[in-house]
């Protein structure tokens, strides 16, 4: 059962693939992939089990999947450490500065829809 | 005699094309059981996973272009968990609607103040139109952000460890940061660790539960779209 969903998503990054070569060259391959899937999905209706049980055991390994990526920090380690205090201090400001605003504007916004839907 | 032959035999095995995907695994169950048992937030296990690896990489000698080789198996496999995405999203689709006007909302104003930010910061630190090109696109997944990166003139290797560097922290710091601020709805925890950290921020929702790992999915993939369409435009414009 598991194959079965495995199949599908492996098919629909392939299809975004496809895509990315013919018709938008900017959106990556398992972007599109991800877009199409969720439409799909939609006018489906429902997503069936096996799909569900392949996409919940990759998603639990992601961040395995995300080392060997990382691991390319590696290659460049002399380029960071040169300007390493200026890449960490853009980095990490400008992460915490969004991070928080992001979270603090998105629940801002739930609140006062809420309180709309509450009034009306 | 036989010490030529330990030789051998050392040399077979750390070049062994199975060699990348086994030391990645070993590192990411050490790193993982280690993160279990102290729940320390230094100890993200991509973070400690990378540390290792990149340790014994040195250690036997390998170049990075050799491991990454090796490791194909695993990266191959990044593709359909990024369309795997689809899923979550989906399940929690009536959550989204739900919620559709304030996630358009903070997807335009912070993720364009994201980028924004970012830019001028380095902009003020000194850094040169190349690097500026290049930590444009850092809060964005790494295949996006490589192509925007030399669609606008930046160092693609480079953009991919801004965008590593930026989600390593984000993960990080972030659960606990948004606590102190207050910010406890999981979907906006979600949207925050989804469109500033991308993949690494949204591994971590993942673990904080269904709807935030949603909310991230959903943020990392708009954040995505965005950018991919917005930025090259604007750095038309704006030079």
């Amino acid at each position: 059962m598991l194959l079965r969903g495995l199949t599908w998503l492996v098919l629909f990054q392939l299809l975004g693939t496809a895509l990315n070569v013919l018709v938008l060259p900017i959106l990556p391959g398992p972007i599109i992939g991800l877009l199409l899937l969720f439409v799909a999905l939609m006018m489906r209706g429902e997503a069936g089990e096996s799909l569900q049980l392949a996409a919940r055991s990759l998603l639990r390994y992601l961040p395995l999947l995300l080392v060997p990526p990382a691991v390319g920090v590696m290659a460049y380690t002399e380029a960071i450490l040169n300007d390493f205090w200026a890449i960490v201090g853009v980095l990490v400001v400008s992460l915490v500065v969004s991070l928080v605003f992001t979270g603090w504007l998105m629940q801002a916004l739930i609140r006062r829809q809420q309180r709309k839907a509450e009034r009306a | 005699m036989i010490a030529v032959q330990w030789q051998a035999a050392w040399e077979a095995v750390i070049h062994h094309p199975l060699f990348g995907v086994a030391i990645t695994l070993a590192a990411f169950q050490l790193a993982f059981a280690a993160y279990e048992k102290t729940r320390w937030v230094f100890l993200q296990p991509v973070l400690v996973s990378m540390v290792v690896v990149v340790s014994i990489l040195l250690a036997c000698g390998l170049s990075y272009d050799e491991y990454r080789d090796s490791a194909q198996m695993l990266t191959v496999l990044l593709g359909p968990a990024t369309v795997a995405l689809a899923v979550p999203l989906y399940l929690n689709l009536r959550r989204i609607r739900e919620l559709f006007g304030p996630i358009m909302l903070t997807l335009l104003l912070a993720g364009t103040g994201a980028t924004a930010l970012g830019m001028t910061l380095a902009w003020a630190f000194g850094a040169d139109q190349m690097i500026l090109m290049t930590l444009a696109p850092k809060s964005v997944t790494s295949p996006i952000a490589m192509l925007v990166a030399e669609q606008i003139g930046g160092v693609v290797a480079l953009a991919a460890v801004f965008v590593m560097i930026t989600g390593i922290i984000g993960a990080i710091i972030g659960p606990e940061l948004l606590r102190r601020f207050g910010v406890q709805h999981p979907a906006a925890r979600g949207m925050a660790l989804g469109l500033t950290a991308h993949a690494v921020g949204t591994a971590q929702a993942l673990q904080e539960g269904d709807e935030c790992g949603a909310f991230a999915a959903l943020a990392m993939s708009l954040m995505g779209v965005m950018t991919a369409v917005l930025l090259p435009l604007a750095v038309l414009l704006l030079s």
